[in-house]
């Protein structure tokens, strides 16, 4: 990096010495490390917190066990998603305990026949056609295999939303570079992901029209 | 330790060295891809669950089923409805692209009164209880001076629920003056009724006919029974034969099994020279035309005059003559009859057309051919459909004043001495206006369904005749050319979002009455037109109120259609099985018990000797024929929409270049023609008839006659909305109107014309 | 371009348009325009600013009144399997974003558009101008965007789009099958809105490879042909007719050739 013009201008003894550089190589290198994985993670990711912290192993122990109890296919073949509130309200039309999530759910939403403006962990964007029973019924797949076990858990996780591209972070994945995510059961749904699965899988990675829309 | 440049050099480079191992760099170029990919400004539709929800399309008389597909309240799509009666799955593009209308800025999404000069466009939100209350004082008002039958309506329809509802709020407030617009249909309805004796519409079985020999019907160019038609015409075999008689190689003529371009307005003549030849070859059917008809043969009345029959009278219409009135070849139509009265099931096809009705005669004579092959009341021939009987009525009592009024006479002169057969003239009621030396002689006039001022043949008289109406109440669901000059606005809610009884459409062998239903609730303030005249009706109290004992529209139509109700919320429609008996003896209600190929009560009271026969002096349009040698004539096609409703913008959009260019509308000449007048291929030219003139493009097209102009008809709107308004010319407004002298209806099938380079 | 795997189940799905049948109505294009999200706009006159999916052409025999004879011919994208039937189709060959491939399973070319970024370079490539580029924004004015089809993207300025044989109702018949259990699909299962919508019944749509599907009947009838089919581009849009001047304009010849001759030379050749 020294120039000419550091020669004629500056003395020998004027020069800061190769380990002071070093130190404040060191400090740029630490500074950039730390604020790269601690902070910008934070600033990219906004928190959110669902409605309603809704529990569902109490639902899928009353349910049945099984997941397509709420989330359950069409007739059409299409996937429901998240219940709506009238469904919901068909067991919940009065408040079946005292829990205080039930209170305010009914309170606020079947009250005042509001939808809950549930946030989306796995929600693709409008460009994507994703068949769940292409998934589900097509393949066999369990519905933990990307979703994690939600149904055992007892409360909902925060929802990042990715502040550059208004996603879930669920999509790209937990961990900041894919470094392994055991805590989180690998959930990550981007296009590689896909393709990476069914590379493996069907032995093709598939066509742009089978799940772009 | 020194600090200087370098240091910061130092930890700049350290401090990138360190990002590159850091998800910064890499996870902000894959966001920033992703975010170049969004697109907030771009709408992402709701998904949801989907409902496929089966009604009727009320867009034209047509009434074929529908399914909407629909997500949450939205429609999506509208399909054909697979098994349904009348279409069978086949739509044309209007029903399909009908959710455009639904959700467009045409919508009249409150009720409004007018806040300018008419037709300003300025209009002044109002309540609906003010808007019921400025309609009864008004009439109240009328009803006061003993003038309850200077209140007129005009609707689109003569048949189904609203109608019947227009029609008795009418006669029990005590005007005779509901008048339905002119269809393309009226003149063989009135020889239907004239030869059979049958108040209805001609059915006609094209499923099993093996012959159609269509007098230039628009059967493929956008007519109003395209569903039924079209559902037909996929079922066709190489064994059914088409034939289309028209100037101009329509859509329905590119596709007939032979093209026979007779000359505009000849029709009636050469339907005559083919019965010429049936009778001559002896080729008719005995059986029914010695049997079961009247006046073949001359024949005597009760006084002893002498009448000429059908035999004596085609006499005069040798195939020599005839071709040269019709430009054919006398062998054409000597090979046209033949193959016609030989098929085993021939039908011949009036009406359905671009070029309004056809007068009286012409309908009698395209007629006396199913008569001549005995095709009538069989598989494969022609039926007669009546008028629907299924609302069942509470007979209402009313006052001196409303008896009074009803007894008046018609202001559209139906009915009268000169007319007695027709049942609706409204393209008479200009002239009555325009002459009335006083007051106008209609004082308040509702328009529903209808939209008079841009369908009628020359709607300049027309809209200066609607000048004189002081008050003109519009019920219509959008802002159309009738709207836009009204004096308040009612809107109907879009089919799509209403309850509707669709009696049977003109043209199906079988009676089938159609439910239309809400498909998605409205979100704008609109109140279905039923509503409205009930709550009229009970604004006025006592006996009006009573003739109206219905808490509102869905009520009395639950209560009309009694037992019908439950099958048509089902299945959305409801059939009569059709009637087996094909017998001859019982089908006829004329004073002969016969069909009668010259209708005596069409030539009762008409003492005149050219009253005796049928007459065809049409050919005679208004103007000079030197000034105008050139003829225009209107066509239609099933991509434009030249009903009431106008266009969507989908049927827009798939209108060939060679029709339209910016806003400027293309007739098509002949090139032959182009040549005589020094035009070419996309050359502006100034359109001229006696009703008018218009700028146009020219678009040469060898598949029209040498000598006509055609312009295709439903453009040139001037109300709706900017993606529908102001393209092209509205060729009605082109063409004078010419009075059937036997019917009074309007039977202009073009206008003199000439076209010179602009 | 990547080895891609064999399937072994592929399909070749297709549309065989009737054009003896054909009136020219529109309302194919209607229910293609409502199904697919097309946009419109006030001015639609200038057919090359004009975004469709499908067009229906007019063409006539060129013969004086009261010979002339009209043919209409329903164009959608014609969905080339290329030279040599290995996906190599015109438009697919030349984007160089990949946001147009062709997909094996069915053998429909795709156009992905968030991956377009609009160099029209496959417009310039596809010899039926089956392609248009987004000019503008779409406007869906009033509320006009309560009628939109979650199961299309709606498109922006800037990208290029085409008709999909609208994939998204294979999607969804796939999504039926799997739910009750079926593997194939029905030939009825899986229609576009164009063949659905047609009042005259003069589109059929199916698999070319099935021969219980109609289809493969009707594309190996001797009255079947296909547009420009000496470009090699192997379309699966095959049109019919009895008439020989329509085939004639559906191709170039030279004088004294004859569609048939150059059929049969075709023929011939391949089969060597």
């Amino acid at each position: 990096m020294s120039t000419q013009t550091d020669n004629q201008t500056a003395s020998a003894g004027n020069r800061s010495s190769g380990w002071v550089i070093f130190v404040f190589f060191l400090i740029g290198f630490v500074a950039s490390i730390i604020s790269g994985w601690v902070a910008f993670p934070k600033l990219l990711y906004s928190t959110k917190q669902q409605p309603i912290d809704f529990n569902h192993r109490v639902h899928v122990e009353q349910m049945g066990g099984q997941c397509d109890s709420c989330h359950y296919f069409r007739k059409d073949g299409s996937f429901a998603g998240a219940p709506t509130l009238e469904e919901c309200i068909s067991c919940h039309s009065y408040p079946m305990s005292d829990d205080p999530n039930e209170m305010k759910f009914i309170e606020e939403y079947v009250n005042q026949e509001k939808e809950v403006p549930w946030l989306i962990y796995a929600q693709q964007p409008p460009c994507v056609f994703f068949s769940h029973a292409a998934h589900v019924k097509g393949a066999d797949m369990q519905c933990q295999t990307c979703h994690g076990d939600i149904g055992s858990s007892t409360s909902l996780r925060q929802y990042q939303e990715n502040r550059i591209t208004g996603y879930s972070r669920d999509i790209w994945g937990h961990s900041m570079l894919r470094l392994g995510e055991p805590d989180h059961g690998g959930r990550h749904q981007k296009m590689n992901d896909c393709a990476e699965c069914h590379l493996k899988q069907t032995g093709s990675k598939g066509n742009c029209f089978q799940c772009h829309k | 330790m020194k600090i200087d440049r370098r240091c910061f050099l130092s930890l700049v480079v350290g401090g990138a060295v360190g990002t590159t191992l850091t998800p910064v760099p890499w996870k902000l170029t894959d966001d920033i891809a992703i975010w170049t990919q969004n697109w907030p400004w771009t709408p992402v539709p709701e998904d949801g669950p989907n409902k496929y929800v089966k009604s009727v399309c009320t867009q034209c008389p047509g009434g074929c089923g529908i399914v909407a597909r629909t997500i949450k309240n939205r429609a999506i799509k509208i399909e054909g409805q697979p098994d349904h009666p009348v279409n069978n799955g086949s739509l044309c593009p209007k029903a399909i692209s009908a959710t455009q209308h639904l959700y467009g800025p045409s919508r009249i999404q409150e009720p409004m009164k007018r806040a300018g000069e008419r037709g300003q466009g300025k209009w002044e939100k109002i309540s609906w209880d003010e808007a019921i209350a400025t309609v009864s004082e008004k009439l109240a008002e009328l009803r006061t001076k003993g003038k309850p039958h200077e209140v007129a309506c005009i609707s689109d329809t003569d048949k189904g629920s609203v109608a019947y509802l227009l029609d008795r709020f009418l006669r029990a407030y005590g005007s005779p003056n509901f008048i339905r617009t002119p269809t393309s249909l009226d003149a063989q309805e009135l020889s239907l009724y004239l030869s059979c004796g049958q108040q209805g519409s001609i059915g006609y079985d094209l499923k099993n006919a093996d012959f159609i020999l269509s007098f230039g019907c628009a059967l493929m160019d956008g007519c109003d029974a395209a569903g039924q038609i079209m559902s037909a015409y996929a079922g066709f075999d190489q064994k059914v034969q088409l034939v289309q008689i028209e100037p101009r190689l329509s859509d329905t003529a590119g596709r007939a099994s032979k093209w026979i371009a007779a000359k505009p307005g000849t029709e009636g003549i050469l339907a005559l020279g083919l019965g010429h030849v049936i009778v001559r070859e002896n080729l008719y059917n005995k059986d029914f035309v010695n049997n079961f008809s009247a006046g073949f043969e001359d024949w005597q009345d009760e006084s002893g005059t002498a009448h000429p029959g059908y035999r004596s009278m085609v006499k005069d219409y040798s195939p020599d003559k005839v071709a040269e009135l019709t430009g054919l070849s006398s062998q054409a139509i000597e090979s046209l009859a033949r193959s016609f009265v030989r098929a085993r099931r021939p039908i011949a096809v009036s009406g359905y057309n671009s070029t309004g009705s056809g007068s009286l005669d012409q309908a009698l004579a395209i007629f006396a051919l199913n008569a001549l092959a005995g095709n009538i009341r069989k598989p494969g021939g022609i039926t007669f459909v009546g008028e629907p009987d299924y609302l069942s009525w509470t007979e209402m009592k009313i006052d001196k004043t409303a008896s009074a009024g009803n007894q008046q006479p018609r202001v559209d002169n139906a009915g009268s001495g000169s007319y007695p057969h027709a049942r609706y003239l409204l393209n008479q009621l200009p002239r009555v206006i325009k002459d009335a030396k006083a007051d106008a002689p209609v004082q308040a006039l509702l328009v529903a369904g209808a939209n008079p001022l841009y369908t009628m043949t020359d709607n300049k008289a027309a809209a200066e005749a609607f000048d004189r109406i002081p008050f003109i109440v519009s019920f219509s669901a959008f802002m159309d050319e009738t709207a836009k000059h009204a004096d308040l606005l009612l809107p109907h809610p879009h089919f799509l979002e209403c309850y509707q009884d669709v009696p049977t459409p003109a043209g199906l062998p079988e009676t089938v009455i159609g439910l239309s239903r809400p498909v998605v609730k409205t979100s704008y303030d609109v109140r279905h037109t039923g509503d409205v005249v009930i709550q009229i009706a009970k604004s006025f109290g006592g006996f009006i109120e009573n003739a109206f004992p219905w808490k509102d529209y869905e009520d009395f139509l639950q209560k009309s259609l009694s037992e019908k109700w439950k099958t048509l919320e089902k299945k959305g429609y409801w059939t009569e099985a059709t009637p087996q008996d094909t017998t001859w003896s019982e089908a006829f209600r004329t004073p002969s018990g016969k069909f009668e190929f010259l209708p005596r009560a069409k030539f009762a009271g008409t003492g005149s000797a050219k009253g005796q026969a049928l007459v065809f002096d049409n050919l005679s349009l208004p103007g000079d024929a030197k000034e105008l040698p050139l003829i225009l004539i209107p066509y239609t096609s099933a991509r434009i929409a030249h009903g009431p409703v106008a266009n969507t913008p989908f049927m827009t959009k798939t209108v060939d270049a060679g029709v339209i260019r910016k806003n400027d509308v293309f007739v098509e000449i002949n090139p032959r023609t182009a040549e005589e007048y020094g035009l070419s291929q996309g050359d502006r030219a100034t359109l001229k008839t006696p009703a008018g003139q218009a700028r146009v493009r020219v678009n040469l097209f060898e598949g029209v006659m040498p000598g006509l102009v055609a312009m295709p008809a439903g453009l040139g709107r001037t109300g709706f909305s900017e993606y529908i308004a102001g393209k092209g010319v509205n060729v009605y407004s082109l063409i004078p109107g010419v009075e059937d002298p036997g019917s009074g209806l309007n039977t202009a099938w073009g206008a003199r014309a000439s076209l010179a380079k602009a | 371009m990547t080895q891609q795997p064999q399937h072994t189940k592929t399909k070749r799905y297709g549309m065989v348009i009737d054009l003896d049948k054909c009136t020219g109505c529109g309302a194919c294009m209607v229910a293609c325009y409502a199904e697919n999200n097309v946009p419109f706009k006030q001015d639609e006159t200038d057919k090359l600013l004009s975004l469709n999916w499908l067009r229906v052409m007019k063409i006539d025999n060129g013969k004086q009144f009261p010979e002339t004879e009209i043919c209409y011919i329903p164009m959608p994208c014609m969905q080339c399997d290329g030279e040599h039937m290995q996906g190599h189709s015109p438009c697919v060959s030349v984007c160089p974003a990949v946001a147009t491939d062709y997909d094996y399973p069915t053998g429909i070319v795709s156009q992905i558009y968030t991956r377009c970024f609009g160099c029209r370079y496959c417009m310039a490539a596809c010899p039926y101008h089956a392609r248009k580029f987004n000019w503008w924004d779409p406007k869906w004015p009033a509320d006009m965007k309560n009628y939109l089809n979650p199961d299309v993207s709606a498109r922006m300025r800037g990208v290029v789009e085409k008709c999909s044989f609208c994939f998204h109702r294979y999607q969804k018949a796939r999504d039926k099958a799997y739910v009750e259990g079926r593997k194939e699909l029905g030939e009825q299962d899986y229609q576009t809105a164009c063949a659905q919508a047609c009042p005259a019944g003069a589109i059929t749509f199916g698999d070319l490879k099935n021969p219980d599907h109609q289809v493969y009947r009707l594309s190996r009838d001797k009255n079947a042909f296909r547009l420009l089919e000496r470009l090699n581009t192997n379309p699966k849009v095959y049109y019919t007719s009895t008439k020989d001047w329509v085939h004639r304009s559906a191709d170039n010849y030279l004088e004294g050739e004859s569609p048939e001759q150059v059929r049969k030379a075709r023929k011939a050749a391949a089969t060597h």
